[in-house]
């Protein structure tokens, strides 16, 4: 039987901090291979809010770096592997953009990791997990995000753990 | 301050008359020391208020997309004709469409530079004028090449690359050893001292836009920043919001950015513009090999892919 205590934590008691990423994942490819690993049963950190775009020519830029603002520890762009594009080309764009955009945002000293890019097909369910895992991995390595952000409520909570 | 010669007068004059232009932009005396003004001359007549000194800083191809559909004249640097490029290349304008007067620059003054020189504020230098080679303040004079904007000093694009007429001589185009040595100083720093560096940077920037309304490739009908739906960019200017207006209008430029250096020159608050900038520049080239406002029959690399470009940045 649970009593009060147990049903609600102290107040005092501090959060543990838990990386937030979101992930942006293609329709086609990715979001199908993070399906797959979930039909699959297969384990991976539960720390990604997935957003479902066509493709990952979808995403803008200002879409990542947003996201890095509302306090995002890290953010995943995930589309079809090079070649597998469902409209051709959208990852090819993709690629030369984000090309541009990791290296710009590292420059101007936002942490390498943080921001991470991937090609994961509709088959790959283990490989989905495994870049979750790597991703989580990385951003929980470099703690919460301070850079950008302007919801920094997760970074004091871990000042005081 | 000096008019331009008569022959380029006469030149533009016919244009003007003869209907091939709608309007020329040029520049003309200011109202404030070293700084010229841009001018809009729509009669012939008034061809004689244009002039070309080192006070003509303004880049007046930002000022293209307010003409478009027109025919209009404009007077480029060698800066400036590389924007006339990308305009070309992005659809904006046709080469049909302008008549360009080209003129070789050696570096226009940074009144900044000459009101630090006489230890005095910007505001408080009242009264200075440019003689041949030198800027002359009251009894006070200084070396021109030593009052020129840090970009002009290791420019290696004296002459315009696009002209229909050419003013004055051409100069010869100084070899420059390293023109992206200030991206490797900070490329070289760990990632905590570059954001703090971008941090200083920025955090004297309030949102003024004078960056944006200076770049002739900023050109877009409605800004993000200015977006109410989806509304981008709040009305406050906090730190995060003055860093995510910096990121994303530098790398809207990313490989289209042609270092004009306008939106440095634009910065009420002398922001380093320039240092971001030529970080997206230098990596166009590196990575895609493409170098902005050079070939008007390019694509930009933002625009086309290659199945082989580079892989690395994916997992």
């Amino acid at each position: 039987m649970l009593n009060d205590r147990m049903m609600a934590p102290p107040k005092d008691l501090p959060a543990i901090w838990e990386p937030k990423i979101v992930a942006f994942l293609c329709n086609w490819c990715s979001y199908a291979g993070a399906d797959l690993a979930g039909t699959s049963r297969i384990q991976y950190p539960p720390n990604i809010r997935v957003i479902r775009v066509p493709c990952s020519g979808r995403v803008n830029p200002i879409f990542v770096v947003e996201a890095l603002r509302q306090g995002a520890d890290g953010v995943l762009v995930s589309g079809c592997h090079p070649g597998d594009c469902h409209y051709i080309s959208g990852n090819y764009y993709a690629r030369r953009r984000f090309t541009m955009l990791k290296r710009y945002l590292e420059y101007l000293g936002i942490e390498p990791g943080r921001v991470q890019f991937s090609w994961v097909s509709a088959s790959e369910g283990g490989r989905f997990a495994e870049v979750v895992t790597k991703v989580t991995r990385d951003v929980r390595a470099l703690g919460p995000a301070r850079r950008l952000s302007i919801n920094k409520v997760n970074a004091s909570e871990t000042d005081q753990a | 301050m000096s008019s331009l010669p008569t022959e380029i007068q006469q030149q533009i004059a016919d244009w003007l008359s003869t209907g091939e232009i709608d309007l020329f932009i040029g520049w003309e005396q200011g109202s404030v020391p070293l700084g010229a003004t841009p001018a809009f001359v729509r009669d012939p007549q008034d061809v004689s208020r244009l002039i070309w000194d080192a006070t003509c800083e303004n880049n007046l191809t930002a000022y293209l997309a307010k003409f478009k559909g027109q025919k209009v004249g404009i007077m480029v640097k060698g800066c400036d004709a590389r924007a006339i490029i990308g305009l070309m290349q992005e659809g904006q304008w046709t080469r049909e469409n302008l008549r360009i007067v080209g003129v070789s620059c050696p570096g226009v003054v940074d009144a900044r530079k000459v009101a630090s020189a006489l230890g005095i504020t910007l505001e408080e230098l009242d009264q200075a004028e440019i003689v041949d080679d030198t800027v002359v303040v009251g009894d006070q004079s200084f070396a021109l090449a030593d009052t020129i904007h840090d970009m002009c000093q290791t420019c290696n694009r004296r002459n315009p690359n696009i002209e229909d007429v050419h003013l004055g001589e051409t100069l010869p185009e100084t070899p420059v050893d390293d023109p992206f040595g200030h991206v490797g100083e900070m490329e070289a720093l760990s990632s905590d001292e570059r954001w703090a560096r971008f941090q200083a940077e920025t955090s004297r920037c309030n949102l003024c836009f004078a960056c944006r309304n200076a770049c002739p490739l900023c050109y877009c009908t409605v800004c993000f920043a200015d977006r109410t739906q989806p509304q981008w960019l709040t009305t406050t200017s906090e730190a995060e919001d003055v860093q995510f207006f910096q990121i994303m209008r530098t790398f809207h430029l990313a490989g289209r950015c042609v270092g004009c250096g306008a939106c440095t020159r634009a910065c009420p608050q002398g922001v380093n513009l320039r240092l971001f900038l030529d970080k997206l520049r230098l990596d166009a080239q590196e990575v895609f090999g493409y170098t902005a406002g050079v070939d008007p029959e390019a694509q930009p690399p933002l625009r086309t892919y290659r199945q082989d470009d580079p892989n690395d940045t994916f997992l």
